[in-house]
């Protein structure tokens, strides 16, 4: 009754061999791929071969070779400036954001009840699907001169004139912080959530106080999710568009809005390719050291 | 847990978590409390209920038009990236795909990566080969940034699954065709539609992209509102926000009946 052919699958139940065949499902592979080299790998090769020409060759048919826009990008310092304030405010993002994410987490995590966590998942994800744009507009009406928070200081007695709450780095740092911190807290999570409760709580049998049982116990072990956290915040937040437009007024300057306002008022595919080759870069660092700390934790399990 | 004396780490700690999760969900709420305050600019604390801004959005022909626009782009992006996705996991789980761990990461650096250089460098090579700004051409800019997460959804699901249930399938006499169809795919289905309605999510809310890859007049919502909001700061934004946030949250409360967020979680 049994062909060859229905064999197949008792064998591939076996322990696979070391190098176990490529199978023809791996073909299913291919759509994808088109996708990501069509739409992702030749545009951003674009990206970096126009940052080095001197014009469009679609349209000019005399450009050359240079490396003028990189030289206008190093000798002016509004642009080294623009990167300092971006990797600045991804640092404090970052920073912030794990203060306030880790607590949360943490709550999370060691959260027995299952309605209560489906709750509260629900309140960190829910915020995470709202657009960008809206949670900035959200932000504006709360930090404005007029916004809740001055209204409210002002009805109070608090203060006789609004306080400059947004239109600088701080309210743009706030909106940002409240956009990225879902991703830190999700994180986090999954990590604690792993740690072994009855470690903390051996610790507190011996003496340990709960402060001293969280630092040289939980803490410790939860440094694999602080460092993939915090490395995802940092990149998101450097890439960030509208909010330092829309919260950072004429005090904010990065990146991501000079690239734009290259493309859209000076049309200047070369230098915003530059900025752009820069950007990418800071990203790839941060990429890179992300999936290598995912890569060790992954292997720290495997071994546990 | 025992009934214990007032414990003021405790009381702290809970504390502290709640004002969180104040931080995280106030600023959401009192979007609400603008879309239904009548003064013609944003003013707090509200002075009555209307439904004008609503009205003003729903009657705005520049908001409808964007919003029809991003509705149908996010339905293409959801089926598109379904298939790619659900296609390329299946690939990376049961190929034998000599690199599948390098490949994986390739394939979720979207997320990672700025989406406005996803942007600009898209923009710069349609400029390239002189195709201009077309739909398609934003569809697959958004779908790019959504496979990633139809690929974990379903990766996770694959992770979960007891290849004996096939194998169960192929001993009965079961051709591969069928097995696919009526083991397979059922089996990875919850996670193939999580992923789709992020996916969708994703694409209706996407800004960075769209910035470089719409046409004036052929823009979607979140980039309307985001021109409007340079100049505008008025109920309408509000309403219109509200639309955002009611399709959020019940997002969420599908994704939690269909595969229960803490799964979603766990990846």
């Amino acid at each position: 009754m049994a062909s060859t052919a229905d064999t197949a699958p008792l064998l591939a139940a076996l322990p696979a061999p070391p190098r176990a065949r490529v199978s023809p499902v791996a073909w299913l592979v291919g759509p994808a791929l088109l996708l990501f080299v069509v739409f992702f790998v030749l545009p951003f090769g674009a990206m970096a071969l126009l940052s080095f020409l001197s014009g469009n060759p679609a349209s000019n048919p005399n450009v050359y070779f240079t490396t003028r826009h990189y030289e206008r990008l190093v000798g002016d310092s509004l642009y080294v400036e623009a990167l300092v304030a971006t990797l600045r405010i991804g640092f404090v993002t970052t920073i912030v954001s794990l203060l306030v994410g880790y607590p949360l987490a943490h709550w999370m995590a060691r959260m027995h009840s299952r309605l209560g966590h489906a709750a509260l998942l629900m309140a960190v994800i829910a915020p995470m699907l709202t657009g960008i744009v809206v949670r900035t507009f959200a932000w504006m009406t709360l930090l404005q001169d007029r916004g809740v928070i001055n209204t409210t200081l002002m009805a109070w007695g608090w203060t006789d004139q609004p306080v400059k709450l947004m239109y600088n780095e701080f309210g743009t740092i706030v909106a940002l912080v409240h956009i990225y911190v879902p991703f830190m807290v999700l994180t986090l999570t999954g990590v604690i959530g792993r740690i072994d409760e009855r470690l903390e709580q051996a610790a507190r049998s011996l003496g340990a106080g709960r402060l001293r049982a969280f630092y040289e116990v939980t803490l410790p072990l939860s440094l694999p999710g602080i460092m993939a956290g915090s490395l995802l915040v940092f990149a998101l937040s450097i890439s960030a568009y509208v909010t330092p437009f829309l919260m950072g007024g004429t005090d904010v300057l990065t990146l991501p809005m000079l690239i734009y306002q290259q493309v859209s008022s000076s049309f200047n595919l070369g230098f915003a390719g530059a900025l752009g080759v820069v950007l990418l870069a800071v990203s790839l660092i941060v990429v890179i050291a992300y999936n290598h700390v995912l890569g060790r934790f992954a292997g720290a399990e495997k071994m546990a | 847990m025992s009934a214990r004396r007032f414990d003021a780490g405790r009381a702290g700690y809970f504390a502290l978590n709640g004002a969180i999760v104040t931080f995280l969900l106030a600023p959401i709420a009192i979007v609400a409390v603008f879309a239904v305050n009548p003064t013609p600019y944003i003013s707090f604390p509200p002075v009555g209920v209307t439904l004008r801004w609503f009205e003003k959005f729903f009657s705005s022909e520049d908001f409808m038009n964007a919003l029809w626009l991003s509705l149908q782009v996010a339905v293409a992006v959801l089926v598109l990236s379904m298939l790619i996705g659900a296609a390329c996991a299946l690939a990376l789980a049961r190929g034998n795909l000599p690199g599948a761990r390098v490949l994986t990461a390739f394939f979720m650096s979207p997320l990672m990566l700025p989406a406005i250089l996803t942007g600009l460098a898209l923009f710069q090579i349609y400029l390239l080969a002189g195709i201009g700004r077309p739909v398609w051409g934003l569809i697959m800019g958004h779908t790019l940034v959504a496979v990633p997460y139809v690929l974990r959804t379903t990766l996770a699901v694959l992770h979960n699954f007891d290849r004996r249930i096939e194998e169960a399938a192929a001993i009965l006499g079961a051709s591969p065709v069928r097995i696919f169809f009526e083991v397979t795919l059922p089996l990875i289905r919850p996670g193939v539609v999580a992923g789709g309605i992020f996916a969708f999510i994703v694409s209706f809310d996407q800004f960075p992209i769209s910035l470089f890859l719409v046409l004036p007049k052929g823009e979607t919502l979140p980039v309307v509102l985001f021109n409007y909001m340079k100049f505008d700061l008025d109920g309408a934004i509000a309403a219109a926000s509200m639309v955002s946030i009611v399709m959020a949250i019940s997002v969420v409360l599908l994704l939690e009946k269909l595969i229960g967020l803490k799964a979603y979680v766990k990846l």
